[in-house]
């Protein structure tokens, strides 16, 4: 059994590296096209103000328990559940844009030992774990739930309550 | 088939050396240093082995052992060499090719590797394991330097193409022979597949003189209208951090 699961990779492993190895530069799919529009004007915080609008669960809130719409607002959080999950793929193609943008030297003065390869190349893991997190949630549980679990029960802690009582909150609105 | 073998075996000899040569002639040596270490140790050692087979026929499985397993580990260098080449060009993911050297190795040996060697059994039977889980580990990491440069929708210059297709075929070709060894015995191996590894090393020299004869750098399409043009490393640093502070920002709210 091991023979024929080895013989299956080694096939594999030929056919895999033979396909990619072979590759040319593959255009930018339409879709990726798309999401770029989206997410245009990330450094100008038009962006975020709209991704800000997409997590706030006030209009669900609104439609729900001011209106009395329950259903109806079931279905907006269906569709900014989309909207979401289309906002963050679009700001991971914005950010796989900026990672292959090629250093400006000449390729025989390029330097491998670089300051600061690692902590970039931290940065670009960092991203996309919270990413693939952040859309693992809005999948699962949609956008309104919370991205970082609650860590209310901690209250019967005290000393872990003091410390936390010296964070404020997250002024989102005034990233720039 | 002693004939075949001592045929295989100076062919191999014939393309190692070409491949030095040229590199040597037209003076891309220093772009590949330890591709072309390795080239000049798997030459000397290729010699010296044959040499001790007609000469010292009974110390040719002790010697041809020693040079393998440095071999074997001499090429976890190259192919970080190889993945080297594939990110330079990109400071946010210059190091990527090691991380994932790195990873996929030190993940296999604690996980395949090391249960394997500590099992108790005859050196033989070891030692072949041990040559089938360091082949499959290092094809594994050319799979994801591939995965890696397909999902950034990277260039491969033909050079690098050309090391990993190499590599890839004669460690497939390893992999399978080497299983089979393990679970068929040793007549099998002693009859069909010992001839199979050099055929395999043979053609994966024949890859890389094609694919080497000229040294090909990879050519960076210029930035399309609208797409980032290329910035510094602390340009770009400072943007890396402005998307990982918005997404954290999200996740904290």
């Amino acid at each position: 059994m091991a023979i024929l699961a080895y013989a299956i990779i080694a096939v594999l492993l030929i056919l895999v590296v033979a396909l990619l190895a072979r590759q040319t530069p593959r255009e930018e799919p339409a879709e990726a096209l798309a999401e770029k529009e989206f997410v245009q004007g990330l450094w100008d915080g038009r962006c975020l103000n709209l991704s800000e609008r997409i997590f706030d669960s006030a209009d669900y809130h609104w439609l729900r328990d001011e209106l009395g719409f329950p259903q109806l607002a079931d279905s907006l959080v269906r569709s900014r559940q989309r909207v979401a999950i289309r906002w963050l793929k679009a700001l991971r193609t914005s950010f796989d844009e900026l990672v292959r943008t090629p250093e400006p030297l000449l390729a025989d003065s390029r330097s491998n030992a670089a300051p600061g390869s690692w902590n970039l190349l931290w940065l670009t893991l960092r991203f996309h774990f919270l990413l693939g997190y952040a859309l693992l949630v809005v999948r699962l549980f949609g956008p309104y739930h919370r991205l970082i679990p609650s860590w209310s029960w901690l209250r019967f802690i005290p000393e872990f309550n003091s410390r936390g009582s010296h964070l404020g909150p997250v002024d989102i609105a005034n990233f720039r | 088939m002693e004939a075949y073998s001592v045929a295989l075996w100076i062919i191999g000899l014939a393309l190692e050396a070409t491949l030095i040569l040229r590199a040597k002639q037209r003076g891309f040596l220093w772009r590949f240093p330890l591709f072309y270490s390795y080239m000049a140790y798997v030459f000397a050692g290729s010699a010296l082995t044959f040499l001790i087979s007609w000469v010292r026929p009974h110390h040719y499985a002790t010697c041809f052992w020693f040079y393998f397993l440095a071999l074997l580990l001499a090429e976890f260098a190259v192919i970080m060499e190889i993945s080297d080449h594939i990110f330079e060009p990109f400071p946010a993911i210059r190091r990527l090719g090691r991380f994932i050297t790195i990873v996929v190795s030190a993940t296999l040996l604690l996980l395949y590797v090391l249960p394997s060697l500590l099992q108790p059994r005859s050196s033989s039977v070891a030692l072949l394991d041990f040559a089938l889980r360091a082949s499959l580990t290092k094809g594994l990491i050319i799979a994801a330097l591939l995965a890696a440069a397909f999902y950034y929708r990277l260039s491969l210059s033909k050079n690098v193409a050309g090391l990993m297709l190499g590599f890839a075929l004669y460690l497939s070709v390893y992999v399978a022979s080497l299983a089979a060894a393990g679970t068929f015995g040793k007549a099998l191996y002693a009859n069909v597949l010992r001839f199979m590894n050099p055929l395999a090393y043979a053609l994966c020299l024949v890859v890389w003189t094609i694919t080497m004869w000229q040294f090909e750098p990879v050519l960076l399409t210029s930035p399309k209208p609208g797409e980032p043009a290329e910035e510094t490393s602390e340009a770009l640093s400072y943007r890396l951090e402005r998307f990982n502070t918005a997404l954290t920002k999200l996740l904290r709210k």
